[in-house]
C-alpha cells in the first residue's frame, strides 16, 4: 500500500511508533546518509528519539530528527520520486545556512526590498483598553509584520526560498494558494529574481479573488487553475505536487508554510525565525528583558513558529497559538485543527488534521483565507502535545470584532487572520499580572479584508 | 518684489598660498526673476588676486539663502506662498506658527515623534537598488545610470503622507485640540490622517470629493474602519478643500485644519514639508552608506508637491544634485485635461497662496485630470513654484498611459506595485536614462503602494484588451 501524498490519510485506529510503521513498503526506508555540518542543537542528529516521557528535555531539542520528525509527527510522506529532490533541498539549506555569502545577501534583501526590521510597537490604546478598574494590566505589544513589502509575513520566506532556488540553478517556481496572498508574495519574488513562475490556486477561489489574480498575472506569473475536487486550496497543494513530482529537475515548489514532508517545516520555520530573533532584541532594547507572552494565529503555523522558535528554549516564556473556530467549535464549521483534528497524513507530513471517521479531509471554514487549512505544521503538533504550547481558538464573530476594535485603538488594520490573535486576548489579558508584557504577531494589514468585513458586519 | 534678489550676496574670503590662477572679475549682474530662464546654470565664480582666492557664493545658494529668511518671516518662498487668507484665520495661523517653531526645536516632542516614525510608521524606509530596472535602462554597450527607489511605499498606510499625518496630528493633541479635519484627494492623506487620530485618539472627519470617492472606493472603507467620518463634497480635491476649509474656520478653537501638502497659507506648506523632509534626510545617509556620496538626480512625481519637496528640500544647496519634478498630462496635455501645473499654469492665488495654477483666461481655476488622482490638483507648492523660477529644479510631465505602462513595468521587473501617482516619476525614467551618463546614481521617490490602484489598472488593462480584439475583428 502505497502512501501517497494527496489527502489520504491513515486509519483512526493507527498508533504512530517512532520506529518503522510497518504498513509502509520497505522503499520508503531508504535515506541517503548526510553531512553532519548541523551546530545547531535544534536541526538535525542522527539519533533516532524513542517514545519517550514528553517532558523530558531531550525531546525539545530534536526539532526536527534525522528522519525530519518532531516527536511522531513530520517525517516525508511522499512518493519515491520525490525522495531525492527532498534531500537535495535539505543538503543545499544546510550548506547555504552556513554560508555567509547567501546570509549576507538574504539580510541585504530583508532589508532593502522587504523593509526589514520590523517595529515592535508598543500599542498604547490597546494597553488601556485591557486594564482593569484598578489601573492593572499586561502591555501589549505587536510585532509588526503588517509592514513588510506586500503586506504579511509571508515574504521572508518567499524570499529566502526563491533566493536558495536560484542557488540550485532552478529557473521555474511553482506554488500553490488559497485566497492569493501566497501566491502574489511568490510572484512577487519571481519577478524580483526573474524566475518563471506558475501558482496553482482553485478554479473556485480564482472566482472570489480575481484582483489577485490579476495581481499574479501582472507580476508576470501565470496562474492554473484547479478544478478537481472541491477546487480550493487543498486540491491546488495537490495539483502543485504533481507538478513538482513531474519537474523536479528544473522546478523548485515554493511551500508557503511550515508543512509539508521534510525539509519544509525546518526551512520555512528557519527562514522565519528572523521574526523571534528581532523580537528577542528589541526587548532587550525596549525593556531589558524577555517578552512573558507571545501569542501567533495559526493556520498552516509559520508566523506562529516564526516568532516562537527563538524562544522554544526559554521556558519562561508562554508560547500561545490562536486557531480559527469559524462558525464556533460544535457547528462542524472551523478551522481547529489542533483542539478537534486528530492525528494523520496530509501532504506528506504526519500531523493533527481535521478528518471524518472515514479518514477523509473534512472542509474547514474560516472567515480568513489564510488559516482555512485542514491541516497544521507538524512542529505545532509536537509542541502541543510536550505542552510547550497551548492552543486555543476564536470564531469569526470574534476575529471581526477584534479587526475593528484594533482599527479604531490604534489606527492599524490588522488581517483576518491576525485578528484572531487579537481575539484571544479579551480572554487572556483579564487572567494576566500587572505589567506582564505581551507580544503580538501582527502577522499582516487587513487591506485585502476589508470588503469581506463590511459584508460580514452589515449582515 | 523682484528686485531684491538683483545684488549678489556677500563674497567669502579664503587665502589660499600657490594658487596661480587668474581670471578677470566679471560685472554684476541684477537678474529679474520673471526674466530668467529655467535652463540657465548658475556659475561658481572664483578669481584670485596675488595668494588669495575669492569665493563667490554662487546665485543659486544666493536666492535659497534669502528665501529662507523670507519664507521665515512671512512665508513667502520669492514671490509666491504667503497669506491669502481672511482676517479671522490670521490669528489661527500665526498661533499654529508659534507651535511649529517649538516643536521643532522641542527635544521632547521630537523623540517622541522619532518613536512613532519608528514604531508606527515603520521608518526609516529603506533606499532599494532596483537591479532589474536598472538593467532595462542598460544600453547596448551595457553602460547606463543605477536606479534606487525609496520606498515609501512600505510605510504604514502605504504611501509618504503619514509622516505629515501623524507629526500634524502630535501638534494638534498638544495644542489642546479635539478634533481633526481634513481633505483628501486620492484617500492617502486620509487614510494617514485617520490612523493617526485613532492612535491619537482625535476625532477625525474627512472631506472627499464625489468624483474621488468613485475611482478610490478602497480607501473610503479603510478610513471608516479607522473610525473617521468621511463627508462627500461634489466634485473634487479642490472642492473638498475648499469645504474643509469652510468648516475649520467655523471651529477655530476646538478643531484642527491637518494640511496634507505642500499648498495652503503659511505656515503650511514650510510645515508640510518640515515634516516630509526626513525622506531626504535618510537618503542622504543611506546614499553614503552604500556608494560613499550623494545622489546625482533626484526624481519624484509633483501633484501638489509634499513627496518631491520631502526628498529634494535635503538636498537644495547641492547644487551637484539634479531635481526633477514629474507632473501629470493626462490623456495628453495638449487637450487641455491635465494636471501639469508648472508646465502649463500661470500664477495666481488659490487656497491662501500665491502659486502657479490652471486657470483659464477669466482666472477661473480649472479642474485638472490625471489617472493618478493624488496628483489631480490644479495648483502646486509656492515653494516648488519657486524653485521652478531660479532654475534649482526641472519639471517634466507624463501621459495616463505612460504611467499605465510605468505601473506594470515595476511590476513586473521588481515586483513592486507603485502606486499610479508614483508611476509618473518612474515613466520618466524612459526618457531619462538615455541621456545619463554611465553608473549616475538616481534615486526615485517611490511615494505609495499601489493595491489601491490595482482595480484601475484592471479596468483599463480590459478595456484596451477588449478594444484590440475589437479593432482586429
Amino acid at each position: 500500500m502505497a502512501v501517497a501524498s494527496n489527502s489520504t490519510t491513515l486509519p483512526k485506529s493507527y498508533r504512530s511508533s517512532f520506529n518503522t510503521p510497518t504498513q509502509l513498503p520497505s522503499g520508503f526506508l531508504k535515506f541517503t546518509p548526510r553531512p553532519t555540518a548541523a551546530k545547531r542543537s535544534s536541526s538535525i542528529t542522527c539519533a533516532i528519539a524513542m517514545e519517550e516521557d514528553k517532558k523530558s528535555e531531550p525531546a525539545v531539542h530534536l526539532r526536527p530528527d534525522s528522519f525530519g520528525r518532531f516527536g511522531k509527527f513530520g517525517g516525508k510522506y511522499v512518493p519515491e520520486t520525490l525522495m531525492y529532490a527532498l534531500t537535495e533541498l535539505e543538503t543545499a539549506f544546510r550548506s547555504l545556512a552556513e554560508d555567509h555569502e547567501f546570509k549576507k545577501e538574504l539580510d541585504g534583501i530583508l532589508k532593502d526590498y522587504v523593509g526589514r526590521e520590523s517595529p515592535l510597537y508598543f500599542a498604547e490604546r490597546l494597553t488601556e483598553h485591557y486594564k482593569r478598574s484598578n489601573g492593572e494590566g499586561p502591555h501589549i505589544y505587536l510585532k509588526r509584520e503588517d509592514l513588510n513589502h506586500t503586506g504579511a509575513h509571508k515574504i521572508n520566506n518567499a524570499v529566502a526560498q526563491a533566493l536558495l532556488a536560484k542557488r540550485l540553478g532552478k529557473k521555474r517556481i511553482i506554488a500553490e494558494t488559497g485566497a492569493g496572498q501566497h501566491g502574489v508574495a511568490t510572484a512577487t519574488v519571481c519577478a524580483r529574481f526573474g524566475l518563471q513562475c506558475v501558482i496553482y490556486m482553485g478554479a473556485q477561489d480564482m472566482e472570489r479573488q480575481s484582483l489577485n489574480v490579476f495581481r499574479m498575472r501582472l507580476l508576470g506569473a501565470e496562474v492554473r487553475a484547479v478544478h478537481s475536487g472541491t477546487a480550493t486550496l487543498k486540491d491546488a497543494t495537490s495539483e502543485a505536487i504533481r507538478d513538482w513530482v513531474t519537474n523536479v529537475e528544473s522546478t523548485h515548489y515554493i511551500l508557503g508554510s511550515v508543512a509539508g514532508p521534510h525539509p519544509y517545516p525546518m526551512m520555512v520555520r528557519e527562514f522565519h525565525a528572523v521574526i523571534g530573533k528581532e523580537t528577542r532584541k528589541q526587548a532587550l532594547e525596549k525593556w531589558g528583558g524577555k517578552p512573558d507572552i507571545l501569542v501567533a494565529c495559526v493556520g498552516g503555523g509559520s508566523n506562529a513558529m516564526g516568532l516562537f522558535h527563538e524562544f522554544v528554549d526559554d521556558e519562561e516564556v508562554r508560547l500561545i497559538g490562536v486557531e480559527a473556530a469559524g462558525f464556533g467549535l460544535d457547528s462542524g464549521r472551523h478551522a481547529a485543527t489542533l483542539t478537534k483534528g486528530e492525528v494523520g497524513v496530509l501532504h506528506g507530513a504526519m500531523s493533527y488534521l481535521l478528518q471524518d471517521e472515514d479518514g477523509q479531509i473534512v472542509e474547514p471554514h474560516s472567515i480568513s483565507a489564510g488559516l482555512d487549512y485542514p491541516g497544521v505544521g507538524p512542529e505545532h503538533s509536537f509542541l502541543k502535545d510536550i505542552g510547550r504550547a497551548e492552543y486555543y481558538s476564536c470564531t469569526d464573530e470574534e476575529a471581526l470584532e477584534a479587526f475593528m476594535r484594533l482599527s479604531r485603538l490604534e489606527g492599524i488594520i490588522p488581517a483576518l487572520e491576525t485578528s484572531h490573535a487579537l481575539a484571544y486576548l479579551e480572554k487572556l489579558c483579564p487572567t494576566l499580572a500587572n505589567g506582564t508584557r505581551v507580544v503580538l504577531n501582527c502577522s499582516g494589514r487587513g487591506d485585502k479584508d476589508v470588503q469581506t468585513a463590511i459584508k460580514y458586519l452589515q449582515v | 518684489m523682484a528686485s531684491c534678489y538683483g545684488q549678489f550676496a556677500c563674497n567669502i574670503v579664503q587665502a589660499k598660498l600657490g594658487s596661480s590662477n587668474t581670471t578677470p572679475m566679471k560685472p554684476m549682474r541684477v537678474i529679474s526673476l520673471a526674466l530668467r530662464s529655467p535652463n540657465e546654470t548658475t556659475k561658481h565664480e572664483t578669481f584670485t588676486s596675488n595668494n588669495i582666492v575669492i569665493t563667490k557664493k554662487s546665485l543659486t545658494k544666493t536666492l535659497l539663502e534669502a528665501e529662507e529668511r523670507e519664507s521665515a518671516g512671512k512665508g513667502k518662498f520669492g514671490k509666491y506662498g504667503g497669506r491669502y487668507v481672511p482676517e479671522t484665520l490670521i490669528t489661527c495661523l500665526n498661533k499654529l506658527e508659534a507651535e511649529l517653531n517649538l516643536v521643532l526645536h522641542d527635544p521632547e516632542f521630537q523623540a517622541e515623534l522619532s518613536t512613532a516614525l519608528r514604531d508606527y510608521v515603520g521608518r526609516e524606509t529603506p533606499l532599494y537598488f532596483a537591479q532589474r530596472l536598472t538593467n532595462h535602462y542598460k544600453n547596448d554597450y551595457g553602460q547606463g545610470p543605477e536606479i534606487y527607489l525609496k520606498r515609501e511605499d512600505l510605510n504604514h498606510g502605504g504611501a509618504h503622507k503619514i509622516n505629515n499625518a501623524i507629526a500634524q496630528v502630535m501638534l494638534a493633541r498638544r495644542m489642546g485640540r479635539k478634533s481633526v479635519v481634513a481633505a483628501t484627494g486620492a484617500g492617502q492623506h486620509g487614510v494617514a490622517t485617520a490612523a493617526a487620530c485613532a492612535k491619537l485618539s482625535l476625532e477625525c472627519t474627512i472631506f472627499m470629493g464625489s468624483r474621488d470617492m468613485e475611482r478610490q472606493p478602497s480607501n473610503v472603507v479603510l478610513m471608516n474602519l479607522l473610525g473617521a467620518q468621511v463627508k462627500c463634497i461634489d466634485g473634487s480635491f479642490k472642492d473638498a478643500t475648499s469645504e474643509a476649509i469652510r468648516s475649520w474656520v467655523g471651529n477655530l478653537e476646538t478643531s484642527y485644519y491637518l494640511a496634507g501638502t505642500a499648498v495652503g497659507p503659511h505656515p503650511c506648506p514650510t510645515m508640510v514639508r518640515e515634516f516630509q523632509a526626513i525622506i531626504g534626510k535618510e537618503t542622504r545617509k543611506q546614499a553614503m552608506e552604500k556608494w560613499g556620496g550623494k545622489p546625482d538626480v533626484l526624481v519624484a512625481c509633483v501633484g501638489t508637491g509634499s513627496n518631491a519637496l520631502g526628498l529634494f528640500h535635503e538636498f537644495l544647496r547641492d547644487e551637484d544634485v539634479r531635481l526633477i519634478g514629474v507632473e501629470a498630462a493626462g490623456a495628453s496635455i495638449d487637450d487641455g485635461r491635465h494636471s501639469a501645473t508648472l508646465a502649463r499654469g500661470d500664477v495666481g492665488v488659490y487656497h491662501g497662496a500665491m502659486s502657479y495654477l490652471l486657470q483659464d483666461e477669466e482666472g477661473q481655476i480649472l479642474g485638472a485630470h490625471s489617472i493618478g488622482v493624488g496628483l489631480e490638483y490644479p495648483g502646486v507648492s509656492p515653494e516648488l513654484s519657486f524653485l521652478k523660477d531660479i532654475g534649482r529644479a526641472e519639471f517634466y510631465t507624463v501621459t495616463d498611459q505612460e504611467a499605465l505602462d510605468a505601473y506594470r513595468r515595476l511590476c513586473r521587473l521588481e515586483g513592486i506595485f507603485p502606486a499610479l501617482e508614483a508611476s509618473h516619476a518612474l515613466a520618466f525614467l524612459e526618457k531619462l536614462c538615455p541621456t545619463l551618463p554611465h553608473g549616475t546614481k538616481v534615486v526615485v521617490n517611490c511615494s505609495g503602494r499601489g493595491d489601491k490602484d490595482a482595480a484601475t489598472v484592471f479596468e483599463k488593462t480590459t478595456a484596451g484588451l477588449a478594444n484590440h480584439k475589437t479593432k482586429s475583428t
